[in-house]
């Protein structure tokens, strides 16, 4: 899935080209140009669902929610007069910044990313390092073991989770409260890392087979050279094989902070039994909220809005991070 | 390999990414559903001799369907079709919401007090001023018919309203030597007695999911949580009389002298039952949902004027209460109204609705009064005529509340912040604060004039 050494490739594949650019210039035989039209064609028939797709279920929705945004059915004064949509400019999204409910969830899901990031990452890493390190037997079995949560679909992790969580029907409370330890895990303080647990057991299998097949990429002669040199295990699994599988972490962390930006599920399950998780508790919660609940259509479009546009700031921001730290350390080298 | 990584993860940033479009899918054709006009609910269909118009009602309401028996029954020309739908917080609202906007909503749903500006305001309840005619008019408490009325405008027929009561165990109040108290002081002193002498039983329960309660004890109080002057609303649910009821509420709490966990619960249940808590402070119709909960405390109740924060200026809110509104979408709206009297004012429609069960509303046209009184069987209450306390409480009821525009929401935030409060985070005081924050940029949103006070 990802090459060791992801950018010296990338160089090589932006070299390639240029020695061959003047040939293309050069009268094509006529075998080749229907080759050519060839692969344009399948290239094409490949693509189009793609496309269709994207269009259909992402940009059509996104302008839709980006025009609602900027309407409101507006009656004058006390809005008991006739409805007429008008055009609203930028309220909707003044009420949305200036609410502290809205302001409190993207607190919350920041709060959240924190956490939950670093833990995903370094525990989904941690655990193919040991799988690849060759110390764990019954590999096979216990990288099965820890995927097939994420084969759980969320809502019923969240089921699941819930029943664990309640006092007085759950055996792990049970347990601990026989040892003299009351956990409330859906009081105040509990109630966050109450759902990081969730999502965690969730998605750490799946992104452990990830730096899994990644660490698979490594060259064995790199990790024979560091061996001879001197290096143990632990030292080859932090100094050797962690930096050649920087590219999948990167692409981990960016994914993983997407899915935690869009938090919803385990909140909205979790609510029905804890006071500590509000209506509003997540930005996307808030968006659910306000459509479904207050019936307020332009000011849901625009929290929405706002929440792609902090998603895709921050993605941004993360690959120019990562890219450029990539490149000064390319440079040190 | 590159190439492909970067495709394969521009494919999956994007199935990532949030899911702004998935609420436009709902909300696109919204706009215009309404004006359509057309209805799928009411129609005009000829069977045998007579043309017969039926209309479709919704509700929540128990004894519905014997109501309607006993319409369909004395009418030829009007038929109703009832449908049973969730309570209005349990999924009602939201449904009614949908089906406006889908142009498919019933010609009659029923709608809480609270939440009849809202749906006046998005379009769902027609204006029905004309409709409602003079006798109506002066056969309903002009408290009720006020809190449907905005801009003179009628947007819904009450069929309740409840004046809020104390419910107190006479059995517990003898054996600690209590007095039914007649103000808030006399309410604390009793709590105080009540903790001092029991340990483990209080005086009642101030509920985290009490929004309503806490709107009745500050409409008591002379708070004025939302006004219309001005043609703006202007907005102030920390106005000085709820501070008063706050702080008052914030010091019981914090002495623990009354219980502080949800009404709606499991928990309250139980402390009810066990005669954990010896006063209840609910609308009038609590007394009959007691009745039929808990049949073995028969004899152990009984009902009381709200205590006072001045007994020579008497003063209630109200607590609970239903109205009928014709919707938008109606082709027969004279028909709905026809029906929507017949079941608000008329004895047979009462009686119908009181077969079903033993039911203590008490109806927001006062000539009904009787018919109820006739009905409520008094054996569980030891004798007492508690319609004769309603009327007295009814008539209490202090005039000029309006509830806001956006009513669930409003309180969704106030319970949340109550339900923190009982976890030692925040005050009573904060929840109110909370929720006044939390309603503004929803207002504004809407395009409402809003003002707001005392924040």
């Amino acid at each position: 899935m990802t090459s060791a050494t992801p950018v010296s490739v990338a160089a090589d594949a932006a070299a390639r080209p240029s020695p061959r650019g003047p040939a293309a210039t050069a009268p094509v035989p006529k075998g080749r140009r229907s080759a050519r039209r060839r692969e344009l064609g399948a290239c094409g028939v490949l693509m189009t669902p793609f496309f269709v797709l994207l269009v259909t279920v992402f940009l059509i929705p996104v302008a839709t929610a980006v025009r609602l945004s900027f309407f409101s059915d507006d009656q004058p004064g006390l809005g008991f007069g006739p409805e007429r949509t008008v055009f609203a400019g930028l309220r909707n999204y003044s009420a949305v910044l200036a609410d502290p409910t809205f302001l409190g969830g993207l607190g919350v899901v920041a709060l959240y990313c924190v956490v939950y990031i670093p833990l995903m990452v370094t525990g989904a890493l941690v655990l193919a390092l040991l799988l690849d390190s060759g110390v764990v037997r019954l590999r096979g079995t216990v990288q099965l073991a820890l995927f097939l949560p994420h084969a759980v679909p969320g809502i019923i992790a969240a089921l699941i989770w819930l029943y664990l969580y309640t006092p007085g029907i759950s055996p792990v409370i049970g347990l601990l409260g026989r040892a003299d330890l009351t956990v409330d895990f859906l009081g105040v303080h509990m109630v966050l890392p109450s759902i990081v647990n969730i999502a965690l057991w969730s998605n750490l299998g799946y992104n452990m087979v990830v730096f899994y097949a990644a660490l698979q990429a490594v060259p064995h002669e790199v990790i024979e050279a560091s061996v001879v040199d001197g290096a143990g295990p632990v030292r080859t699994a932090l100094q050797v094989k962690a930096p050649l599988v920087r590219s999948s972490i990167v692409m981990v962390a960016m994914f993983t902070l997407i899915f935690a930006l869009q938090l919803f599920t385990e909140p909205m399950l979790l609510s029905q039994s804890t006071p500590m998780i509000n209506s509003r508790f997540s930005p996307s919660m808030y968006v659910y909220d306000a459509a479904f609940t207050r019936n307020n259509y332009g000011l849901a479009a625009a929290a929405s809005v706002i929440l792609l546009l902090c998603t895709i700031a921050l993605s941004y921001g993360v690959t120019r991070w990562t890219n450029r730290a990539g490149a000064a350390e390319e440079a040190a080298r | 390999m590159p190439g492909r990584r970067s495709r394969r993860s521009v494919l999956a940033t994007i199935a990532a990414l949030p899911p702004a479009g998935a609420l436009s899918a709902c909300g696109g054709g919204g706009g215009d559903t309404r004006s359509g006009g057309t209805s799928s609910t009411g129609r005009t269909v000829s069977s045998g001799r007579s043309r017969k118009t039926r209309i479709t009602f919704w509700s929540a309401l128990r004894g519905s369907q014997e109501v309607v028996d006993a319409f369909n029954r004395g009418h030829d020309t009007i038929q109703v079709d009832f449908q049973q739908v969730p309570g209005g917080m349990q999924g009602g609202y939201a449904k009614l919401s949908n089906a406006a906007r889908a142009g498919n909503a019933p010609d009659i749903a029923t709608i809480e007090y609270p939440q009849v500006p809202g749906f006046a305001i998005d379009g769902v309840c027609r204006d029905i001023t004309d409709l409602v005619g003079e006798g109506l008019r002066a056969g309903l408490l002009p408290q009720s018919l006020g809190l449907t009325t905005f801009e003179k405008r009628v947007f819904s027929v009450p069929l309740d309203i409840e004046p809020m009561v104390l419910h107190y165990r006479t059995d517990l109040f003898e054996r600690y030597g209590l007095t039914v108290p007649r103000t808030w002081e006399d309410f604390e002193d009793a709590a105080r007695t009540v903790r001092r002498r029991t340990g483990d039983r209080r005086m009642a329960l101030f509920p985290t999911d009490g929004d309503t309660h806490l709107a009745a004890y500050a409409w008591q109080a002379g708070a004025q949580w939302f006004d219309t002057a001005g043609g703006a609303w202007n907005v102030s649910l920390a106005d000085a009389p709820t501070r008063r009821v706050a702080a008052y509420w914030q010091r019981l709490t914090d002495q623990e002298l009354v219980f502080m966990n949800a009404v709606e619960s499991r928990h309250s249940d139980v402390q009810i039952g066990e005669g954990l808590v010896l006063s209840r402070l609910s609308g009038a119709w609590d007394a009959g949902a007691q009745m039929k909960a808990r049949p073995g405390q028969k004899g152990q109740w009984a009902l009381a004027p709200l205590p006072q924060w001045d007994p020579a200026a008497p003063a209630v809110g109200t607590h609970g209460g239903s109205t009928f509104a014709i919707t938008k979408d109606s082709a027969h709206p004279e028909a709905a109204m026809e029906f929507i009297e017949w079941q608000v004012s008329h004895p047979d429609a009462l009686r119908a609705r009181l077969s079903s069960g033993a039911s203590s509303q008490y109806p927001a046209a006062p000539g009904l009064v009787d018919v109820g009184r006739k009905a409520f069987d008094r054996a569980y209450y030891g004798g007492q005529d508690i319609y004769t306390l309603f009327e007295q409480e009814a008539r209490k009821i202090r005039p000029g509340w309006v509830w806001g525009p956006r009513m669930t929401a409003t309180g969704k935030i106030m319970r949340d912040g109550l339900a923190r409060a009982s976890g030692g985070r925040g005050s009573v005081l904060g929840a109110v604060r909370a929720a006044q924050e939390g309603t503004m940029p929803d207002l504004d949103a809407l395009g409402l004039r809003t003002t707001q006070h005392s924040t």
